[in-house]
């Protein structure tokens, strides 16, 4: 009766982990992303992230408190995982980022590159506060208030970082 | 009064690129674009580029998609860590150290039984012994005459005479 009970318990706990994961996984991954410029460790990251919450499903049943949760870790693993490997420089092409079944226009895809890549570096340059706020703001899905759980900040604070940020920005990008 | 008018210029700058961000133009502003033909030239320009950053921006963090069974492998990662959570640790510990004490039993009890013999039982022995001065009927046709002779043949260095024999110091006066 108690093994019964305990795995249904168990069941009950992957579906509810495993929709969890279908809400969340596209905006963990482009946090992570964001941060990192390079898919296969934006991939680790999520994942990752998703393994520590899951042995925190528990306490993190309740779909708001477990998208906020997912963000924060996801963005401090990706953080972690820059500070790793700042040496290593490569980044994905947005070439690997183009999905296979796309078509995409050899020269405007190729400027395009260059100008994202510019950019990724212009970023890099900001203020760490600003660059912080930008990286997470520009993740679909993530609002001023979403940004402000995770960077442990008034939403308003977000909202001034982030126009500051993207100012600085707008001038560097002639 | 070009010197006034850049000055100006300078000063706008900042209201400016606030106002594309925001898209907010002030009156002062829009005063101030509508008699400058250079500040409405950079108003348009940097329009133009926050177009740009706008569609670029997303590409930053959206550029790529996790792999289509990204949500199967963090599901299979999930379930294979859980799996090991179930086993407790001193259990695991508790198994190890059961199985390393016993095969060191077994590895000392099969030296011991190689170094020494096993104890005989007293009643084998008495059996063995028997066996081994047991001596058949037949055996007395086996005797020859000068096995009695050779048995009181006397080994080498050993008199049979009943003489006393002298020492060399009793040989000399």
């Amino acid at each position: 009766m108690d093994n019964l009970m305990a795995r249904s318990d168990a069941e009950e706990r992957s579906a509810g982990f495993a929709a969890r994961v279908a809400e969340n996984q596209r905006r963990v991954f482009h946090i992570a992303y964001g941060v990192l410029g390079n898919w296969a460790d934006a991939e680790e990251v999520a994942q990752e992230a998703f393994l520590h919450a899951y042995r925190k499903f528990p306490s993190l049943r309740e779909a708001e408190k477990f998208r906020a949760w997912v963000n924060r870790i996801a963005f401090r693993l990706a953080l972690n995982r820059q500070r790793g490997i700042r040496r290593r420089l490569v980044r994905d092409d947005t070439w690997h980022a183009a999905g296979p079944g796309d078509t995409v226009d050899g020269s405007t895809h190729a400027e395009q590159c260059v100008l994202l890549d510019r950019l990724r570096n212009e970023i890099e340059g900001l203020p760490e506060k600003l660059r912080r706020v930008l990286q997470l703001s520009i993740v679909e899905d993530m609002d001023a208030s979403d940004v402000a759980l995770v960077l442990d900040i008034p939403a308003g604070t977000v909202r001034s970082r982030l126009h500051a940020a993207r100012k600085l920005l707008l001038e560097a990008m002639k | 009064m070009k010197d006034a008018m850049k000055n100006d210029c300078t000063k706008w700058h900042d209201p400016l690129v606030d106002a594309v961000l925001t898209g907010t133009v002030s009156a002062g502003l829009q005063a101030h674009l509508s008699a400058c033909a250079v500040c409405t030239e950079q108003f348009l320009a940097f329009q133009a580029r926050r177009e740009r950053l706008d569609a670029m921006l997303p590409l930053v963090a959206q550029g790529a998609e996790p792999s289509p069974d990204f949500r199967a492998r963090v599901l299979a990662a999930a379930e294979a860590s859980s799996q090991a959570k179930r086993t407790p640790p001193w259990l695991a510990w508790g198994l190890a150290g059961g199985t390393a004490l016993l095969v060191a039993a077994l590895i000392t009890s099969f030296a011991l039984r190689s170094r020494t013999s096993p104890p005989v039982p007293q009643a084998e022995l008495a059996t063995a012994q028997k066996l081994a001065q047991w001596r058949a009927p037949s055996d007395i046709f086996l005797e020859t005459p000068g096995r009695e002779l050779l048995r009181s043949t006397p080994k080498l260095g050993v008199s049979y005479l009943p003489v006393a024999t002298k020492t060399d110091k009793e040989k000399r006066p």
